[in-house]
């Protein structure tokens, strides 16, 4: 008899499935019968607006409705007003919704581990399943009505429509993505660096002169992937801008740019924007902030490591754009947790169990301080700014940076996974 | 110039006629145990005005202003009114919309404007709120509201004794707002009248020792009054009877009985409600409304009347209510909070912004609260409670770590409606434009709870950012300091990673050797 094993596709996805429906019928129970709400405030926030739009008029009559009108249409069946439990599920689509964007994002991961990284269908699945299909944390942003994990299923389908080599389909992503949630914008770097000739078949260059050399950079797939993500994200933008006018502009794009950020958050830049945004003047370093944070995710990062390895390149502008952003919340955390899996099987925190652990334990150190003293403040009143969550989020920051540094480092020194995977596969 | 004094015995004060002598040319009283209200009534067009007035008035439809103790007071028949303690202004400009600095201006130098305890607008536009569209159906409400916290009218008595009084008699009238529980200044420019009307609860220590002249010129007319509440025949009127008489005109006082319907009824002394707020506070705040169950009878209006437990809360922009959290039609946050719903609010609802960018004064919440089921009547000792959850706005940086968010007192009354939509009748006492009133109908009458406690202004800790200065380390140059270098050195450390990727390994990819390299070649 062969052995039992967990680890199949069936099981595997059976069980995510599960895991969000448990979740789905939890927090309907929950809602229903205490004052304290499973779903989320920002579903509300979504859902309102597509009442909104129901009616014919804009998202952003809702007060803190800051995201593309996408979102609103997508949930109007949320707003139908039928009998009533009918209406309940109706309400309930958008987290389905969300829930089922999950499952195909760890899909997506999942071809990706098995066809281009050439894992075994139990390997990939197993960081598949520890990483994003059964991660109970990832199961329930979703669930209660997050719409991060769409940004989970755009990331993990960019990924997939490059490394297949799709190059009107990844710009189209692209542009979509950052239509959504502005920051997937740090990608279309790295892909455009990646995506060179030999990527295509090309045979190695030489070494030509500089002219040569910029002359060969324009290369078709470059070219149909950056016009596929503008003409995506201008029309899409057009198209909004037409439908809602300025304040499609301004709640959009805009606030995110004139926000104060003056509550206390992980980034290491909190403590600074309170201070200045209620008018303690220094030097303003804070002004500054975008700076660290563009070079290294924009320029630097994609410039040494997209052509070594794109997974992990964009992991790291991940990790760098939210460890240097001016605010960082938990929800943040989820973006860079969809392409772990793609780093994780041949780095060095699985290659060496200690550094790992020693990782894991730091980052979770790091949170449990700052979570510590964010409850002193929240809930006891203690003002817990100084020294508590500035020192708090400053080691946290420096807990990251060290872990950034350890994923720079696999990714720049280790040999391309896929390109390994490819040569195995030729040598068997 | 008319001046209007009212005396107000209670059912047990002691009054003998020696006590109230009203003769040709003055009135006087002595030692007489009674609540008083002091009411002037100036005609803006006949009587000159100081030009700091006229400017304003110049400009406004409708200005009317409310100003309560923070200590405790009885508010009893016919002045059973109650507003939130401190300043509230009710205004309409003269041009819809167009509102200039005058007004703020007046304010600011008749209350003070001490950060805090005074009045800090400077131009209504900016500061006022709108109250909601409801009240429009109600004549009786303007079109600009403002509140700010204002412990004591000190300053108010330096504006009068600086620009108003011209004798000593007149300070010593302006020296009595010291001990004043409420004031009321009115201007209408329908009328053209504005008036001032001041109500003590209790008479100074032994009791009201007062000699009011006759009037120096023919137009002016002082009327005195010496009155108690009589049991009243209909629920919605208010009967007095007592002593009334015109001074200089009347050779003595007459007796008189007459009967008034009323919008406000004070409930029976036990009909109190506390307000609490459950520790730590935290930046959530919860306040509880405490009633005794025994306190909870409908009040004795009419019986076709419909009535229903209310409070209006007046928050300044350091608390707020989360909109979308209270105006949930969910039972089970309702019956988890006591409240059946949100009927109104109005002003600062902005959810993430600190206090100092908020240029409103406020807002303000009118909450329809539930009362317990007949059959959970519990002991008639113990209390029904309401919560209302609030959230703190974050506030500047200070020495302590903390600062001071006060929240005043709501107020508790029943609204009893009923379907009749004529107007209230005549009532010589009747007080208006007080906030709430406005968001009911004409006819609504209010029975209003007392509050119990020596201090009507809750103080809430808000925890802030800890500021030392001089030589502490976390001063805010350190602060800033100390981040800069915390960030600049993680750039570089990750920086030096990537220089000795490309040290090791250039730009391209990495060399792995195989089939695939080799069919390339």
């Amino acid at each position: 008899m062969a052995p039992y094993r967990i680890f199949t596709i069936p099981r595997v996805f059976v069980g995510a499935i599960l895991l969000r429906v448990v979740f789905l019928v939890y927090g309907g129970w929950q809602d229903a019968n205490s004052a304290v709400k499973y779903t989320d405030i920002d579903y509300m926030v979504f859902t309102d607006a597509s009442r909104y739009v129901a009616k014919g008029e804009p998202p952003y009559a809702r007060d803190t409705y800051r995201y593309t009108p996408l979102l609103a249409w997508m949930l109007l069946p949320t707003a139908w007003d039928g009998p009533k439990p009918w209406s309940t599920l109706a309400f309930a689509f958008g987290k389905v919704l969300f829930a089922a964007a999950d499952v195909v994002a760890g899909w997506l991961v999942l071809q990706l581990l098995r066809r281009v990284y050439r894992l075994s269908t139990a390997k990939a699945l197993r960081y598949v399943a520890a990483v994003w299909l059964w991660n109970p944390m990832v199961a329930n942003i979703s669930t209660r009505g997050s719409a991060e994990g769409l940004l989970g299923v755009l990331v993990a389908a960019l990924l997939w429509a490059t490394l297949t080599r799709k190059a009107i389909l990844a710009g189209a992503i692209l542009g979509l993505a950052v239509h959504f949630k502005i920051y997937p914008f740090i990608y279309g770097a790295s892909i455009i660096w990646w995506w060179d000739a030999q990527r295509d078949g090309a045979p190695p260059a030489g070494q030509p002169d500089l002219f040569t050399r910029a002359m060969e950079f324009v290369t078709h797939s470059r070219v149909r992937v950056t016009l596929s993500a503008l003409a995506t994200f201008v029309a899409l933008n057009g198209i909004m801008y037409l439908q809602y006018g300025m304040p499609f502009l301004h709640h959009t794009f805009f606030h995110h740019l004139t926000r104060i950020d003056h509550r206390h958050n992980f980034s290491p830049y909190s403590t600074l924007l309170y201070l200045t945004s209620a008018g303690q003047t220094g030097y303003h370093f804070e002004a500054l902030a975008f700076l660290p944070q563009l070079l290294l995710s924009v320029v630097a990062l994609p410039l040494v490591l997209a052509k070594k390895n794109l997974a992990t390149t964009m992991l790291a502008q991940t990790f760098a754009f939210v460890t240097f952003n001016k605010v960082c919340t938990s929800q943040y955390f989820l973006w860079y947790l969809i392409l772990l899996p793609f780093y994780l099987p041949s780095s060095s925190l699985m290659g060496r169990p200690k550094l790992g652990i020693l990782a894991a334990i730091l980052w979770v150190v790091g949170q449990a301080l700052w979570l510590w003293q964010g409850f002193n403040l929240e809930f006891l009143g203690l003002s817990s700014f100084v020294p508590g969550l500035f020192l708090a989020s400053l080691f946290f920051f420096a807990v990251n940076i060290w872990i950034l540094g350890i994923i720079i480092q696999d990714g720049g020194l280790n040999g391309d996974p896929i390109a390994m995977a490819r040569k195995v596969h030729w040598e068997d | 110039m008319k001046r209007r004094i009212t005396f107000i015995q209670g059912p047990a004060a002691p009054f003998d006629p020696h006590q109230a002598i009203l003769s040709s040319n003055s009135f006087a009283v002595r030692n007489l145990d009674a609540a008083a209200e002091d009411r002037i009534t100036i005609t803006t067009d006949q009587d000159k005005l100081p030009l700091e007035l006229r400017k304003v008035f110049d400009q406004s439809q409708e200005l009317h202003i409310r100003w309560a103790t923070e200590q405790p007071f009885d508010a009893l028949a016919p002045f059973a009114s109650r507003v939130s303690p401190g300043l509230h202004v009710h205004y309409t400009p003269r041009i819809s919309n167009q509102s200039s600095d005058a007004l703020c201006d007046l304010l600011r130098t008749m209350f003070g404007a001490e950060e805090g305890n005074g009045v800090d607008c400077m131009i209504p536009k900016d500061s006022f709120t709108t109250p909601p569209p409801l009240s429009a159906q109600f004549a009786a409400s303007t079109e600009l509201q403002y509140y700010t916290r204002l412990p004591t009218l000190q300053h108010l008595v330096a504006f009068i004794r600086n620009i108003i009084c011209h004798d000593h008699e007149c300070d010593a009238m302006a020296g009595s707002l010291h001990t004043a529980d409420s004031v009321d200044i009115d201007y209408d420019r329908a009328s053209r009248t504005l008036t001032a009307s001041v109500f003590w609860s209790t008479p100074p220590v032994g009791g009201w020792e007062e000699d009011i002249k006759k009037p120096a010129s023919t137009v002016d007319k002082v009327e005195v009054g010496i009155l108690g509440a009589e049991p009243n025949v209909t629920p919605d009127e208010i009967k007095m009877g007592g002593l009334l008489g015109v001074v200089g005109e009347d050779k003595k006082l007459k007796p008189t009985m007459f009967s008034f319907p009323s919008r406000h009824h004070p409930l029976a002394e036990s009909a109190k409600y506390s307000i609490s707020f459950s520790q730590p506070t935290g930046l959530h705040p919860e306040m509880s409304i405490s009633i005794p169950h025994s306190a909870l009878d409908r009040p004795p209006a009419p019986l076709d009347a419909t009535c229903a437990l209310h409070t209006y809360l007046t928050l300044p922009s350091s608390v707020f209510l989360d909109q979308y959290q209270v105006s949930t039609t969910d039972p089970l946050f309702l019956k988890e909070h006591n409240l059946v719903s949100l009927r109104a609010f109005s002003g600062e609802t902005d959810l993430e912004a600190p206090d100092w960018a908020v240029e409103l004064w406020g807002s303000t919440w009118l909450f329809e609260l539930a009362t317990p089921s007949t059959t959970e009547n519990g002991d008639p000792a113990s209390n029904w409670t309401s919560t209302i959850p609030l959230h703190l706005r974050y506030l500047k940086p200070s020495q302590s770590g903390y600062r001071s968010a006060h929240v005043p007192w709501p107020v508790v009354f029943w609204a009893c409606v009923s379907d009749d939509q004529s107007k209230m009748g005549l009532n010589p006492f009747d007080r208006t434009n007080l906030g709430y009133d406005g968001l009911f109908g004409p006819r609504t009458l209010f029975y209003q709870l007392h509050p119990a406690s020596e201090q009507l202004v809750e103080e809430l800790s808000v925890p802030v950012l800890e500021l030392e200065d001089g030589q502490g380390l976390f001063q805010s140059r350190n602060i800033e300091i100390g981040t800069s270098i915390v960030i600049v050195l993680g750039f570089l450390w990750i920086l030096t990673k990537l220089i000795r990727v490309v040290w090791a390994t250039g730009f391209e990819a990495n060399e792995v050797r195989g089939p695939d390299h080799e069919k390339k070649e």
